[in-house]
């Protein structure tokens, strides 16, 4: 570890510190394949290209020593435990790679019953960021690379995880980008705020990999595929479009871990987060509900207070 | 007995969502009772709030509708226990949402109004009926829906009559005939 390290926060972040990640990742998941307290890892393999990486599912203590952990590891793997790999928990125990945010997702499942905890080992990462999209993959993380979600980040530490990979470190002075979008639009007038999103709405081409990416958009047949009765229309035109974005950031709606992978994977760079990120906003005044890195019996709209806000009722 | 019949210059759709249970027959008392209220009110018997979703506002909205009304048993009359409760935390959820992508929160109202309020049903829809009609017309949904994706491209390059007006694209319709 560099001395730059040992403090909390630094200015950019070395390769030698994901080096470090990864030999721990490495080791720990090589232990449990080989223990056989797991069928197979889910965690980052190097992609084909320099400054990439691609998720994979490793079952042998071989491809184990291949995993890494790097800025390139943005994805969130969570997402293959409802949907690509979901036969592998039938399998038995499965290990996966989480950062803090990857963590509130695997909370948020737990929650809603699609996962158990005794059936995951979750190899924590101490995650300092990973990289934004469309920036200069070079070795070190700093101001300039970092994702947007990464900025505000609050779960560096992966509490609650069997074995947490890293040390504590952060970058100082990051800006609040995304916070100050979101106070930006809220304090624009009304008929802006419409302007602003129907100009996003309209780009959108439906290609549903919002959907395809979010782990919490598990169910087999998604309301918005169904016709007969339609409740959206399917294609890619302006109405459709902003009844899909509404309904899916009602569908999130205090459920959402805020992994912002919505946000990376779509095409058109339609600021989805900031849908999700004033949801859970308002949710965190109204009912005082955050996701956490832990499950909970309910989340906020599955479960109810006798006397709860109701001065919008007449 | 009838009310003066005021011929107003807009009449405003509005479609109201109500449980069956508690509003439907709170409606229904203000009808059997001849108690007078805005025909503009189109309604929409559902078992209870809870089966109310979002979906059905935007979706009213969509199709014409300029105000919106969702209505159901007080909290704790729920015939399903807490159906209302479930839906109560929805709608705060979904107002926000509304508000957040510049919808107009005063088209879309919520109440309670029990069997016995055919009063209170009368007084919420005739505010409502008043209060949309002041407001006019909702044109934010209705114009999405006849709007396509390329219609920013197409007004730059199709002229009122329809005819292609760029000299690269008429160059290259001309090379197809």
């Amino acid at each position: 570890m560099n001395a730059k390290a040992n403090k909390n926060h630094v200015t950019s972040i070395e390769p030698a510190y994901y080096q470090a990640i990864t030999e721990a990742i490495r080791k720990e998941a090589a232990k449990i394949l080989k223990d056989e307290t797991v069928v197979g890892v889910v965690g980052y393999l190097p992609g084909r290209r320099k400054g990439t990486a691609s998720p994979a599912l490793v079952t042998t203590v071989e491809e184990a020593e291949k995993l890494i952990f790097s800025p390139a590891c943005v994805n969130n793997l969570s997402v293959y435990l409802t949907k690509a790999k979901k036969g592998v928990l039938k399998q038995g125990k499965v290990g996966i790679v989480a950062k803090g945010c990857d963590m509130r997702a695997l909370a948020g499942l737990m929650t809603e019953s699609q996962l158990q905890r005794e059936d995951l080992f979750i190899i924590g990462v101490v995650c300092p960021g990973v990289y934004g999209f469309g920036v200069e993959r070079t070795g070190t993380l700093t101001d300039a690379n970092i994702a947007r979600k990464c900025r505000e980040c609050t779960v560096h530490m992966p509490e609650g995880a069997d074995v947490a990979a890293g040390t504590h470190t952060e970058l100082a002075d990051l800006t609040p980008e995304e916070a100050q979008e979101l106070a930006r639009i809220e304090a624009m007038p009304q008929a802006e705020r419409w302007a602003f999103w129907k100009e996003h709405f309209s780009r959108c081409i439906r290609c549903m990999a919002c959907r395809q990416v979010c782990p919490f958009c598990y169910c087999e047949q998604c309301l918005c595929d169904k016709n007969r009765p339609q409740a959206v229309e399917n294609s890619p035109r302006p109405a459709g479009n902003m009844a899909w974005h509404l309904v899916r950031a009602m569908h999130l709606a205090g459920r959402c871990g805020g992994c912002a992978e919505c946000e990376r994977v779509c095409p058109m760079d339609i600021p989805l987060n900031l849908l999700n990120r004033r949801m859970a906003q308002e949710l965190k005044e109204l009912y005082d509900f955050e996701a956490g890195l832990t499950p909970v019996d309910k989340g906020p709209l599955n479960e109810y207070k006798e006397n709860d806000d109701q001065s919008f009722i007449k | 007995m009838h009310g003066e019949h005021i011929k107003h210059d807009f009449e405003p759709k509005i479609v109201a969502f109500v449980c069956t249970w508690c509003t439907y027959a709170g409606a229904d008392l203000a009808g059997t009772s001849r108690m007078q209220y805005p025909p503009n009110v189109r309604v929409l018997k559902f078992p209870c709030t809870g089966r109310i979703d979002p979906v059905f506002i935007l979706r009213a909205f969509q199709k014409g509708a300029d105000g919106v009304l969702v209505s159901g048993c007080h909290p704790g009359d729920c015939h399903y226990m807490a159906g209302n409760f479930h839906a109560r935390r929805r709608f705060a959820a979904f107002r926000a949402l509304l508000d957040f992508v510049g919808v107009d929160l005063n088209r879309l109202q919520f109440s309670w109004v029990s069997a016995a309020e055919g009063g209170k049903w009368v007084d919420v829809v005739t505010e409502l009926t008043e209060r949309v009609r002041a407001m006019g017309p909702m044109p934010e949904f209705k114009e999405l829906e006849h709007e396509e994706q390329w219609s920013t491209f197409a007004e730059a390059t199709v002229d009122k009559s329809g005819a292609i007006n760029t000299p690269e694209l008429k160059e290259a319709y001309d090379s197809i005939g």
